[in-house]
């Protein structure tokens, strides 16, 4: 059967415009962690869907606002992750924990800007919400509820484990060339780990891909109801949380017992919240390694990649070691997947076949169907 | 007669037997390869027939998990009422005014500035040069032929790969490891990682 994903969708800078408009500035997608802003003034900032966004925390209330100064439009704050008051680095104008323009130094002197105007002027915020310690931004002025975006066992099962999060996090970032599709396409593909991941991933754990006929065959008719309400429904089936395979051979790590474990099961844990976030906790529950997908171009995606424990039961001095040698073990499966999807990528060109599909991509399927009406209609979510 | 016992592994166990034999031929020099279990533990019987008061010890081991495996096995012999003994190359330059902590290692060719500092259990590597005034603290790691100028800090447990050229008056955070052949003339926030097979710095957040 031939995929619904023309080549176009991969390539097209017109399609990526349209995929920012209609669905990241729509639906709510993963910010950010709030392990990692404890205290009055912690910050995160980030760019999503073009937009400089900073996530502060202002005595316990976490807001999100464009990170923009309303004076000379430079970033307020600067730094990937931090704690300082939100005063803009250029002529200190600060903001307050609504995005007020709390002051303008020699604001009567210089400026001439009268009281009345100073309070008109605010910051753009954004819609947040937090399932545990996961962080979600939705960039709509009228933002649907997260409850019509995530089913409720996807939301228990995060809020759940990420109450377990540890507040120390490893991150970094790596630039890949491929469109992000790509890489959800790929994380809903249990056939390749044997493949792309056979001395690595495939040796610890055995992922099965299995048949379903019944969605396969619904994923060729035609989405029964395309109305906005139906088209947010619909997307709740694209984001999954389960233990997906069992661990082969679960190995006992000298960190298991200087951290609590979430859950029980010695299994590979999958958390994936569409469109731009996916968690694994490769070891049962001990630690989880969060990949947040960054779509930059039609073929460049930025791949934002955090390692944390569960909650340390007590400080040990290795901890960030530990955490180095998760982030070089999942180098090997994340660069063997990146490596393959930018051979992908790199084989796209308009005239290029579109996919044979598998009834086992049953699941892909169903996206496509969704994903090409929102791009080729003027339906909405 | 005198006893010095080189134990763990690596090529600093080699190394240091090699040069404790040659050097003092009088003295009986023991080489024990201690290494990690399948549990990640070290056995130490192969310590117990050993007395502390005879003698005095070196222990040598890689920089796996941030120098933290070499001190594990320090504190260990330390615990058994072992006295370490610290690891200078004949060949290494070091002025008189260093001070020097217990199971240093300074390999061939090393030449260390005045006023220098090496902490305890830190390992610099063939050929690396430090300017005047450098303070490698404890459980470091710096390998062959790095270079680090004058008045540089380079905190706990941090590791320099070859190639990495540090300072002058720079201050490296504890935790980081410097592994892009590059100049490093700014300071770095602790528990930073430049790992070649990464693009980006690894940076950790947290506690």
């Amino acid at each position: 059967m031939r995929s619904r994903m023309h080549p176009k969708f991969y390539l097209s800078q017109e399609i990526f415009e349209r995929e920012q408009n209609k669905i990241f500035r729509k639906v709510w997608l993963f910010a950010g962690l709030k392990t990692l802003l404890p205290k009055n003034n912690s910050f995160i900032t980030r760019k999503i869907s073009g937009i400089p966004v900073v996530i502060q925390n202002f005595n316990g209330e976490i807001r999100a606002f464009e990170n923009v100064c309303l004076h000379r439009n430079s970033l307020i704050q600067s730094e990937a992750v931090g704690c300082r008051p939100l005063v803009c680095p250029y002529h200190a104008w600060s903001y307050g924990e609504h995005g007020e323009v709390k002051n303008i130094p020699d604001c009567r002197s210089v400026y001439l800007i009268s009281k009345a105007e100073q309070q008109k002027m605010k910051l753009r915020e954004f819609s947040l919400r937090a399932i545990g310690n996961v962080l979600f931004i939705n960039l709509s002025e009228n933002p649907f509820p997260i409850g019509e975006q995530f089913r409720p066992h996807v939301i228990e099962m995060l809020e759940s484990s990420s109450n377990l999060y540890d507040s120390e996090v490893m991150q970094t970032t790596f630039h890949c060339k491929f469109n992000w599709k790509l890489a959800y396409e790929n994380l809903r593909d249990a056939n390749h780990p044997r493949f792309v991941h056979r001395t690595s991933l495939a040796n610890d754990v055995t992922f099965l891909p299995f048949v379903n006929t019944e969605r396969a065959a619904e994923g060729l008719r035609a989405l029964p109801d395309t109305s906005p309400a139906a088209l947010r429904e619909e997307m709740k089936r694209f984001s999954m949380a389960a233990a997906e395979a069992p661990l082969s051979n679960p190995k006992r790590l000298p960190f298991h017992d200087m951290v609590e474990r979430w859950g029980s099961e010695d299994s590979y844990y999958n958390w994936l919240a569409y469109p731009n976030m996916h968690i694994a906790s490769p070891n049962g529950g001990y630690s989880f390694t969060l990949e947040h997908h960054i779509p930059i171009a039609p073929d460049r995606t930025d791949l934002e990649i955090y390692w944390f424990t569960t909650r340390k039961k007590t400080k040990y001095a290795f901890s960030s070691w530990n955490l180095l040698s998760h982030m070089h073990g999942s180098r090997l499966v994340t660069g063997e997947d990146i490596a393959i999807m930018e051979k992908v990528q790199a084989a796209l060109h308009e005239a290029a076949p579109v996919p044979t599909q598998g009834e086992y991509e049953f699941q892909n399927r169903l996206v496509e169907r969704w994903y090409t009406l929102m791009m080729e209609t003027d339906h909405e979510i | 007669m005198k006893s010095r016992w080189v134990v763990g592994g690596g090529v600093c166990l080699e190394q240091v037997f090699g040069t404790w034999t040659r050097t003092y031929p009088e003295e009986q020099i023991q080489r024990i390869e201690l290494l990690p279990n399948d549990d990640y533990a070290f056995d130490l019987s192969a310590l117990n027939a050993l007395d502390p008061e005879l003698g005095t010890m070196f222990v040598a081991f890689d920089e796996r998990f941030g120098n933290f495996k070499r001190m594990e096995l320090m504190q260990l012999v330390m615990e058994k009422g072992f006295r370490l003994e610290r690891f200078v190359s004949p060949s290494a330059i070091v002025p008189p005014d260093a001070v020097i902590g217990p199971n240093v290692f300074i390999g061939e060719g090393v030449v260390i500035g005045i006023g220098g500092r090496i902490d305890f259990n830190t390992v610099i590597r063939d050929g690396a040069r430090l300017g005047a005034g450098v303070h490698l603290r404890s459980s470091c790691w710096l390998e062959t032929g790095v270079l680090v100028g004058d008045d540089t800090d380079i905190g706990a447990h941090s590791i320099l790969r070859i190639g990495a050229v540090v300072g002058p008056r720079v201050k490296i955070g504890k935790h980081c490891e410097l592994g892009w052949a590059r100049l490093y003339d700014q300071n770095i926030p602790a528990r930073t990682v430049f790992d070649t097979r990464y693009e980006e710095p690894i940076r950790v957040y947290g506690d």
